[in-house]
């Protein structure tokens, strides 16, 4: 029996991504390193093999998935719910929370110009979205930010499969923004004055710590 | 399909726009759609050509959709409070701020979340398209069975016309302006208490007669309370409650401190 076939076993038996730190716990001779080589290994083995599926990296984990090629014919079998597609209203507060976390619900309707309140609580309800901290405004409005449930369903590995903001065709530069916008802007006009663009992709980078994962604690009063 | 024909307005000019109201997802999207369909550089945008097309776009609503009206109606509200703003001689702020900037960096940043929510919807669709262990569940699916019918056309027909069609109920909004602001309570209570080392609640009350006074000098109290502002104090349930002073601090230096995100 070798390391790699007891990687293979636990992947196989999951319906859920696991952690390279996760699988590792199947057997003393496994630690970090050798499961990502594992997983490197088997990873070759299956697109030589041709086999119908592949090993996926998402939110921050591992995932045996179907190739979407084959998404036709397990279609068919309608014996489990598809997960249902969110509508253009979730998507769009969803790319909001996503890119500005923690952000509250004014700052999200006055983004998008229309209230939110619904939307924002069906995301909770799908657990795409949550509470993470408290402003410190009035009345201490709520924060949210993004799950592991919301980089499952989108397929991400973490936040930074996510487009950076200088690489989509929109780019807000710094001259153009008012000083009434927002002090999360004025925070990074101040901290990146050299720079020419200001991008609200910063904030992932702050969120994101070295292993990618967003710190879930509320912030610091 | 809802679709108005927009006269742009300008004197000789014959372009029209079409204007689907339903396919806007809020005033932003419209706003923004006005403009990509003329060709207009945002950053020069003519407001009150393109408040004038909103307005008209925002009139021909039908009465069912007057409910999600009200974001269009800030909007154009908004609109016309920039174009005052243009009118004005530029007397206290300097030659180069734009009224319409705030405008034009809420238009780039949402058009900017477009761009990500198409992306967004990209990966969803990917994903979905590829499945974990589950997804085939080897349970059986129930087997149709045929029923033999055994209603007559008689009980059909006397099912259907039993059905009333549920009427059209015409709700009335009545909109009223903020009569009360909770910060002008909190400038009351700290303006107050400059004067006087403890106010009784009711005091504060005295000169008011609706119910909204009270309930948004109690929430100004709590608030000031909660930051340490003013102390509270009752002797027993439901006797009165006075607020005292702490410190000498002055109404602004609170509510900058009250506020501390509008910047």
């Amino acid at each position: 029996m070798r390391t790699t076939q007891i990687v293979e076993a636990v992947l196989f038996s999951s319906d859920a991504p696991l952690r390279s730190e996760e699988i590792a716990r199947a057997d003393e001779s496994l630690n970090e390193d050798v499961v990502e080589k594992c997983i490197k290994e088997l990873t070759k083995m299956y697109l030589d093999a041709e086999r119908a599926f592949e090993i996926k990296q998402i939110a921050g984990g591992y995932q045996i998935l179907t190739l979407s090629v084959y998404a036709p014919y397990l279609e068919r079998f309608d014996t489990v719910p598809k997960s249902s597609r969110l509508s253009m209203p979730a998507l769009e507060t969803l790319a909001i929370i996503a890119y500005r976390q923690p952000i509250g619900r004014i700052d999200i309707e006055y983004i998008r110009g229309v209230s939110s309140a619904g939307v924002i609580r069906t995301l909770q309800d799908r657990e795409l979205v949550d509470v993470i901290g408290r402003g410190d405004g009035l009345g201490r409005p709520l924060l949210y930010g993004t799950t592991k449930k919301f980089l499952e369903h989108f397929g991400f590995s973490d936040l930074e499969d996510l487009p950076r903001t200088e690489d989509l065709p929109v780019i807000l530069k710094g001259e153009d923004i008012p000083d009434s916008v927002g002090s999360v802007i004025s925070e990074e006009l101040e901290t990146k004055n050299n720079e020419e663009v200001i991008t609200t992709g910063q904030k992932i980078d702050d969120l994101a710590g070295g292993d990618g994962v967003i710190p879930l604690s509320p912030p610091v009063e | 399909m809802k679709t108005h024909s927009l006269d742009t307005g300008g004197a000789g000019e014959e372009i029209f726009l079409i204007v689907d109201l339903e396919r806007f997802r809020g005033p932003l999207d419209l706003l923004l759609h006005l403009i990509k369909q003329q060709d207009i550089d945002i950053f020069e945008i003519p407001i009150s050509k393109i408040t004038r097309q909103f307005l008209l776009a925002i009139r021909s609503m039908s009465v069912e959709q007057i409910d999600n009206a009200g974001e269009f109606m800030e909007m154009a509200a908004n609109l016309l409070r920039i174009k005052a703003r243009m009118l004005l001689p530029n007397s206290t702020m300097s030659g180069d701020d734009d009224p319409r900037a705030e405008l034009v960096y809420r238009l780039l940043e949402y058009e900017q979340i477009q761009e990500i929510r198409a992306h967004l919807s990209v990966a969803e669709s990917q994903r979905s398209r590829q499945f974990g262990k589950g997804f085939v569940s080897p349970i059986n699916r129930i087997e149709k069975v045929e029923v033999i019918l055994d209603t007559t056309w008689d009980e059909v027909y006397a099912a259907a016309t039993s059905v009333t069609v549920p009427s059209v109920n015409i709700v009335e909004h009545k909109v009223t302006t903020r009569l009360v602001a909770m910060e002008d309570k909190v400038d009351l209570i700290l303006l107050t208490l400059q004067r006087l080392k403890r106010v009784e609640f009711s005091g504060l009350l005295k000169p008011f007669e609706s119910k909204m006074h009270g309930v948004m000098t109690l929430l100004a109290g709590l608030e000031l309370a909660r930051k340490r502002k003013v102390k509270l104090r009752q002797a027993k349930a439901f006797s009165e409650l006075w607020m005292y002073r702490v410190s000498e601090s002055s109404p602004e230096a609170v509510k900058s401190q009250l506020n501390p995100s509008e910047g």
